[in-house]
């Protein structure tokens, strides 16, 4: 072959250059990210959550109304939503408890059982709790079968008919949020109430409180109230360091939540 | 033929087996929905089956069709959020003591029932120092923020229900004759 030092180094500076390019910089050719560009709000629906823990008093209306209204049998120890209680004493202390998934409400100032002086609080807050229906869930890439998936509009759901009952996805999920449905023996998790949700309605948690604690709506949507918070407000989301893009976003949390 | 091919045919013969199992077994609305092997891989009737899970909780709307008195009237109250079912869905067997058979003549599916217990009150209204101090509620058109009432349940009149000095539905005392 015939090469020229000249063209040599042509070709070798063209062949660094055209390497070093990352693929971060071709992500504009992208149809949706062009899409984008035309239309402010990309007209896919996803389904998203706000939680306010500033509003929230640990009465567990929530819990209760959920587990009534999805069938999940109350006296048992599951539960699609619950309500968690942060408390940190004076002495740097955390005491974290849900009891029966706070679907009896929290009555006493005894965080796991244990009666505590109010002089000794520090601080202490409610965070409720749910399936935060991921945009990467991983509860859906580990299930051996599909029966548990994503649908469009972003809500993970488990298709109990084909379910094997193996738990994967419950080991999996970094938010806890899955369990065994006693009765039906599949996995279980929160809907987001899709029954409701596809019917115009708000999910059960949400019309059960009576503090605007919890928020439903529509992302990409610029007249729901989900949207709007998430925009304009100071959110956080729980565990980002998985990776699970939850979708369920917190404002009012605190760095003794987990 | 050499003997060399004859592990062939067992390959052909798995992979014949595998389509066989699958074409009888495997429904055929078991597709990668949008093509996302990753997380749309499931059975499409599975979404229509979750579509139609009843609906029980149905709200003050449905209450308003007989007891229109009472929702107008906690409508005006502090208590003018708190849904019908919050107090009213029974968890408890036994519980259950509305005069109609909700479930054969509306559809409706929970239990409705009177709840009188502390417990039931305590929930929101009992002192926790982490609980938020305010609250807030519509009067009008405008937004109010109130001063939530909170109880020590052992210094407040242990031992009595609350419903004996308190009127739920308009978040007050109760008057005289009523």
């Amino acid at each position: 072959m015939n090469l020229s030092r000249r063209e040599l180094l042509k070709m070798g500076l063209l062949a660094v250059c055209g390497t070093v390019i990352p693929l971060g910089a071709l992500e504009i050719l992208k149809p949706e990210a062009a899409a984008s560009l035309i239309r402010p709000f990309s007209e896919k629906k996803r389904w998203a959550f706000v939680v306010d823990t500033t509003k929230c008093v640990g009465c567990g209306m929530c819990a209760k109304a959920c587990k009534l209204e999805n069938e999940i049998p109350f006296d048992t120890e599951v539960q699609r939503t619950w309500v968690e209680r942060y408390v940190q004493l004076k002495d740097g202390e955390v005491i974290i408890d849900s009891p029966h998934g706070a679907r009896y409400g929290f009555t006493k100032n005894d965080p796991q059982g244990k009666e505590i002086n109010e002089d000794d609080v520090a601080k202490g807050l409610f965070v409720p709790k749910l399936c935060n229906q991921c945009e990467k869930p991983s509860c859906v890439q580990v299930c051996p079968v599909g029966a548990t998936y994503k649908t469009d509009d972003g809500v993970v759901l488990v298709d109990r008919g084909w379910c094997i009952g193996c738990g994967y996805c419950i080991t999996n999920c970094p938010y806890l949020a899955r369990f065994f449905h006693p009765i039906t023996n599949t996995a279980d998790k929160c809907t987001f109430c899709y029954h409701r949700i596809k019917k115009g309605m708000n999910t059960a948690c949400m019309d059960a409180c009576s503090f605007g604690a919890r928020k439903i709506g529509l992302l990409n949507d610029p007249a729901s109230e989900v949207f709007k918070i998430i925009s304009t407000h100071r959110v956080m989301v729980l565990k980002p360091e998985y990776g699970n893009e939850p979708q369920v976003f917190y404002i009012g949390l605190d760095d003794i939540v987990r | 033929m050499s003997h060399a091919w004859r592990p062939l045919f067992v390959v052909l013969a798995v992979m014949i087996s595998i389509i066989v199992f699958r074409v009888i077994f495997v429904p055929s609305d078991f597709v990668a929905k949008n093509g996302d092997y990753k997380f749309q891989w499931h059975r499409l009737s599975s979404e229509e089956v979750w579509k139609n899970f009843p609906v029980k909780h149905k709200g003050r709307d449905f209450c308003q069709q007989c007891h229109s008195e009472l929702v107008n009237k906690i409508k005006d109250s502090g208590h003018q959020h708190v849904q019908c079912e919050n107090c009213h869905a029974m968890f408890e067997p036994g519980k259950k003591s509305h005069p109609i058979d909700l479930k054969d003549d509306f559809g409706y599916l929970l239990e409705i029932g009177i709840e009188r217990s502390r417990e039931l009150c305590k929930r929101c209204h009992a002192e926790l120092p982490y609980r938020p101090q305010t609250y807030v509620i519509t009067k009008g058109t405008t937004a109010e923020t109130v001063k939530f009432k909170m109880i020590d349940p052992t210094k407040h009149n242990p031992g009595i229900e609350c419903v004996m000095c308190h009127d739920v539905h308009s978040a007050g005392f109760k008057t005289a004759g009523k």
